[in-house]
């Protein structure tokens, strides 16, 4: 069964050079009919077409800027398609940007909380959760302390054991395997991977090509925006390796 | 329509627990607490009697609950108009990670600024009492279609001037000038009647937010349900202020992301 697909899907940013757009401007720009074009275009994304059944993890690989976080917030829902036809099928549970979203002057447990909050959930629901959430974070006493005075290793934690605190039928994960020390990582290495194996269906962004190979069945190579290379792990990473050595050989050439 | 609040109802102990928040942080590190939003109108409204009673020749019993009523139903305006500008950046972060019905920013600011206006409601209600009491109690009830006017309204002048701050960055700015204008084309400081001796009843009379005014004011200082016509006209505008709301959501908010 079908759970994603993308058909011929396109995603475009326009970007203001000088910031945004002010009402007088946009006033003066229509009574004298001046076209200013002063905007970048940017085709985040081109004729991508997707398709991810029920139980496949799928891996996708590329460099930066290629459009792979994107792709993850096209398919999250946060960025309506530019053209093409976006089609999901079941609940989406993401894993991006896990440090943005914390009230800052509230409490640890306060904050686990409200992502469970903002995930649908209700007191009673989220209260069976903090614990076990508490303990995944090790961060003990500290949870009483208001989340302004963590360290980054700490939020990240925190962010790591809450965000993945989750049943998910969907899974779509950005790069959130580089959190905390070695013997965290782990742990939330063992922890990504319950949450994969549990999952109906996984998009996994990474940089850790180690990671992708072990965790996914399928890989996807994106590269500006388009797919460049779609299929089994080890013969997908290979050419993307081979790639990035060659690009990486040019420039220092 | 209805998928969309459903949607909304979803997610209700995440703005409830936002709405706490605002409260809690916008006075934690302050002696008297919710007392500073109180003690702004209070304040105005001892200087303004101080200056303008003897001037408008009018009984100061009658003066200073009307100054002070009309005062707090203006703030929460105010209060609704220019937050509810800043409402999707302030919480750009809970945008751009998590989609979630985006209506639910602006019913937070005006629900934050909501309970500030039903505390001033109470300390005007006191402040009636302690002056000159109440003639006749049950008209009290009449505030209740007020203070849920207030809220629609509210709620959709947050969404539109929202969604209008993000598309066009200045709105705000031209937001604070446009009520300061109409702070003073409003029998806030001063009664309708001036306005109505000296030929400008029209004036009154399209100004949704005298009719809103008059629609607190009424059941408080006069005793009496507020006339047909204040209902009539507030009750237009809550509906039109919720279909421009609504016409602005479904236009842009899918988008709104690109504004950001």
């Amino acid at each position: 069964m079908t759970l994603i697909r993308l058909d011929d899907v396109s995603l475009v940013f326009h970007v203001r050079r000088h910031g945004r757009i002010s009402l007088k401007e946009y006033l003066l720009n229509g009574v004298f009919r001046r076209r200013k074009q002063d905007s970048f275009t940017i085709q985040a994304l081109e004729h991508i077409d997707l398709e991810v059944a029920e139980g496949e993890r799928v891996g996708i690989v590329g460099p930066n800027g290629a459009g792979k976080s994107a792709l993850l917030k096209l398919l999250a829902g946060i960025y309506p398609p530019s053209g093409g036809c976006r089609r999901v099928f079941g609940q989406i549970s993401s894993l991006f940007d896990i440090a943005l979203g914390f009230e800052m002057d509230a409490s640890g447990w306060e904050n686990i909380a409200y992502r469970g909050y903002l995930q649908g959930e209700t007191p009673a629901s989220v209260k069976d959760k903090m614990q076990p959430i508490a303990e995944f974070s090790e961060l003990g006493k500290f949870l009483d302390m208001p989340v302004r005075y963590y360290s980054s290793g700490m939020l990240v934690r925190l962010a790591f054991a809450i965000a993945t605190a989750i049943e998910p039928d969907i899974l779509l994960v950005d790069e959130v395997l580089a959190a905390g020390d070695a013997a965290f990582q782990a742990k939330a290495y063992q922890r990504m991977r319950g949450l994969i194996s549990r999952a109906r269906a996984v998009i996994f962004v990474s940089h850790d090509i180690d990671s992708v190979r072990r965790l996914c069945d399928r890989v996807v190579w994106l590269d500006h925006g388009r797919i460049r290379a779609a299929g089994a792990p080890d013969d997908v990473i290979r050419a993307y390796l081979r790639q990035s050595a060659e690009d990486a050989g040019k420039k220092a050439a | 329509m209805l998928g969309y609040l459903r949607k909304v109802w979803k997610v209700r102990f995440f703005w409830i627990t936002l709405v706490r928040n605002d409260l809690r942080n916008r006075y934690r590190r302050s002696i008297i607490g919710v007392g500073w939003s109180l003690l702004h109108p209070i304040a105005m409204t001892a200087v303004l009697c101080g200056v303008f009673a003897r001037l408008l020749g009018s009984d100061l019993a009658t003066y200073a609950p009307y100054l002070l009523a009309g005062l707090v139903t203006w703030n929460y305006i105010v209060a609704v108009m220019n937050q509810g500008c800043q409402c999707f950046f302030v919480a750009e972060s809970y945008i751009r990670q998590h989609p979630a019905p985006l209506a639910i920013y602006p019913l937070r600011t005006a629900l934050g600024a909501g309970i500030h206006f039903l505390i001033g409601l109470a300390v005007v209600l006191v402040f009636t009492w302690c002056l000159r009491g109440f003639g006749n109690l049950p008209a009290l009830v009449g505030l209740l279609p007020a203070v849920l006017l207030l809220f629609v309204i509210g709620c959709s002048l947050a969404v539109c001037m929202g969604v209008v701050n993000v598309l066009f960055q200045d709105s705000q700015h031209l937001t604070e000038i446009l009520l300061q204008i109409l702070f003073y084309a409003t029998p806030i400081i001063y009664p309708a009647e001036m306005l109505r001796e000296r030929g400008l009843a029209t004036l009154v009379a399209i100004n949704p937010l005298a009719a809103l005014l008059d629609l607190v004011r009424e059941p408080v200082i006069n005793g009496r349900l507020p006339s047909l016509q204040a209902v009539g006209v507030g009750t237009a505008a809550a509906a039109l202020a919720a279909a421009a709301a609504v016409a602005i959501l479904w236009r842009f908010e899918r988008r709104l992301i690109f504004y950001l």
